[in-house]
């Protein structure tokens, strides 16, 4: 018998064609939740303000560069990018192709089914929880490597993949110039748009992912490195951006 | 007749509220109608959406952290002055000169870092229950514009106080944008109106952050509010194909027979 073609493993409620949704009148069901969820956060935020200080520190002064200087921590994954690539790369190609990238997530994504579902699919949520070890494990694992990597006879005070490479390469007698950009942007590149491919090979693989659950593993991907990215920005970057431990950390002059 | 019942059959009263306490159908229907905030809502949601587990209530958290930011921003407007050192010194006199000058700057600085939590919490939402789906691509797209300027709001706001940390952070922020490829040079001039963050890049990032970027962020929400209704309401789940239900219920029975 010829193999069923694969369903569509829709978790959750089941709606029936022609079952009609069971509606509520937004008062009280609806704006009693958004009340107390107000009133709440309003408190919350209220309780804060008042016993946590806002930071204020000296006067601006161009001449005295703090050290490490951070940008706020929503920039931080990028600037923890900015230590390993082309900082063009970093700083703008990469937020550029991301934001345009999720633009495009649902003119790629056309299936109707699985709209309102948390996960969509049976498979939805191992992918998700797969899809953010698997990021997770090769970020921090890369930040590493690029913090010690470092061969003997380097010029003083380099390290980091890309030097590596660069001094690599420059043994063949090719110029530096020639070079360096095969550490900070092709090497970067290849990763950068490498880890997600494999991803998506191996979630279609592996979970034999449709193209939801492909879109599904490739936002876990973008939603872990910004986390992961951030977190390591945030709280193990430490005197000129090198890894520490959090409670190594010197709060900021 | 109490006093209060008195007053409800006042003309006053009447011209304010055109209903009755919705209590009843009809009024219950007539509140959403009536209110120019509750119209925002259709008089009825689907019984799943409004659980709080569905949707964690984050895109009117975002809302409402946008609401909050616009009061305590006002208030601080009142005394801040975008010019150096007077930036500065501002800041040292809202913490000591002004009532609840400390308050509206802690409130304002803590609900900034929230709405970008918030926005960013609900786009993930939307992405892991599939609202994006068609027919609401475009008002996925409005949405991601919207984290963007949420994202330029904060930033903007960052330099403001022009102390060390601002001051270094959008340095470090803006040499990232400096080094965007062909247009560098443009975008640095643009952004900082000079080659290094002085007084008029203050001016500048000051007029982004109180007029330009809210009103962008006003004029967007309003068309993501508008396509949320436009484009069928909160998202629900899509009726089962009915082929593929039979096919479901085809292979189920086929698997009885082979066992």
């Amino acid at each position: 018998m010829a193999e069923a073609p694969e369903k569509y493993q829709q978790t959750g409620p089941k709606v029936k064609p022609r079952q009609k949704e069971e509606m509520v009148y937004t008062w009280p069901f609806l704006v009693s939740i958004e009340a107390i969820m107000a009133i709440t956060m309003i408190l919350a935020f209220a309780l804060m303000a008042t016993f946590v200080d806002a930071p204020l520190m000296d006067m601006a002064n161009p001449d005295k560069t703090p050290n490490p200087a951070k940008a706020p921590w929503y920039f931080l994954g990028l600037q923890e990018l900015l230590l390993h690539m082309d900082p063009a790369l970093a700083g703008v190609i990469v937020p550029g192709a991301a934001l345009v990238l999720l633009a495009m997530i649902p003119y790629i994504d056309r299936d109707r089914r699985g709209t309102g579902i948390w996960f969509s699919t049976k498979k939805g949520l191992p992918i998700t929880i797969f899809s953010a070890i698997y990021t997770a494990v090769i970020e921090i694992a890369l930040v590493l490597v690029d913090e010690v990597v470092r061969l003997p006879g380097m010029p003083e005070g380099s390290y980091r993949i890309s030097a590596t490479v660069t001094y690599l390469l420059e043994q063949t007698g090719l110029p530096t110039a020639a070079v360096s950009w095969v550490g900070s942007i092709f090497i970067p590149l290849v990763l950068m748009i490498g880890i997600p491919w494999v991803l998506a090979v191996i979630v279609k693989r592996r979970y034999q992912a449709n193209t939801r659950e492909v879109m599904i593993a490739l936002y876990t991907f973008f939603f872990t490195s910004f986390i992961v990215l951030s977190a390591i920005g945030t709280f193990f970057r430490g005197e000129s951006m090198h890894l520490v431990w959090p409670w190594e950390l010197q709060p900021p002059q | 007749m109490s006093l209060w019942a008195r007053f409800k059959n006042t003309t006053l009263y009447k011209s304010i509220y055109r209903n009755e306490y919705p209590d009843t159908p009809r009024n219950q229907v007539l509140v959403i109608l009536n209110s120019v905030v509750l119209h925002l809502h259709p008089v009825k949601v689907p019984r799943r959406a409004v659980r709080v587990s569905y949707t964690w209530g984050l895109g009117g958290l975002s809302l409402l952290m946008f609401l909050m930011l616009t009061v305590t921003g006002v208030w601080l407007m009142f005394y801040y002055v975008p010019a150096v050192p007077g930036a500065y010194e501002s800041m040292k006199a809202l913490d000591t000169d002004v009532i609840f000058g400390p308050f509206a700057r802690n409130l304002h600085r803590w609900a900034a870092h929230g709405m970008v939590i918030a926005v960013w919490l609900h786009m993930t939402r939307v992405f892991y229950t599939g609202s994006y789906k068609p027919p609401r691509e475009f008002n996925w797209v409005i949405g991601v514009v919207l984290f963007l300027i949420t994202v330029l709001l904060s930033f903007t706001g960052y330099l403001l106080p022009w102390d060390q940390l601002a001051y270094w952070a959008i340095q470090v922020g803006s040499n990232m944008a400096k080094v965007t490829p062909v247009i560098g040079s443009y975008v640095q001039m643009a952004l900082l109106d000079g080659y290094d963050i002085g007084p008029s890049t203050l001016v500048r990032w000051y007029t982004l952050h109180v007029i330009l970027l809210p009103l962008a962020c006003i004029a967007l929400m309003a068309v993501h509010f508008w396509r949320i209704r436009k484009d069928g309401g909160i998202s629900t789940p899509i009726p089962y194909d009915e082929d593929e239900e039979e096919q479901e219920e085809l292979a189920l029975a086929a698997g009885e027979t082979n066992e």
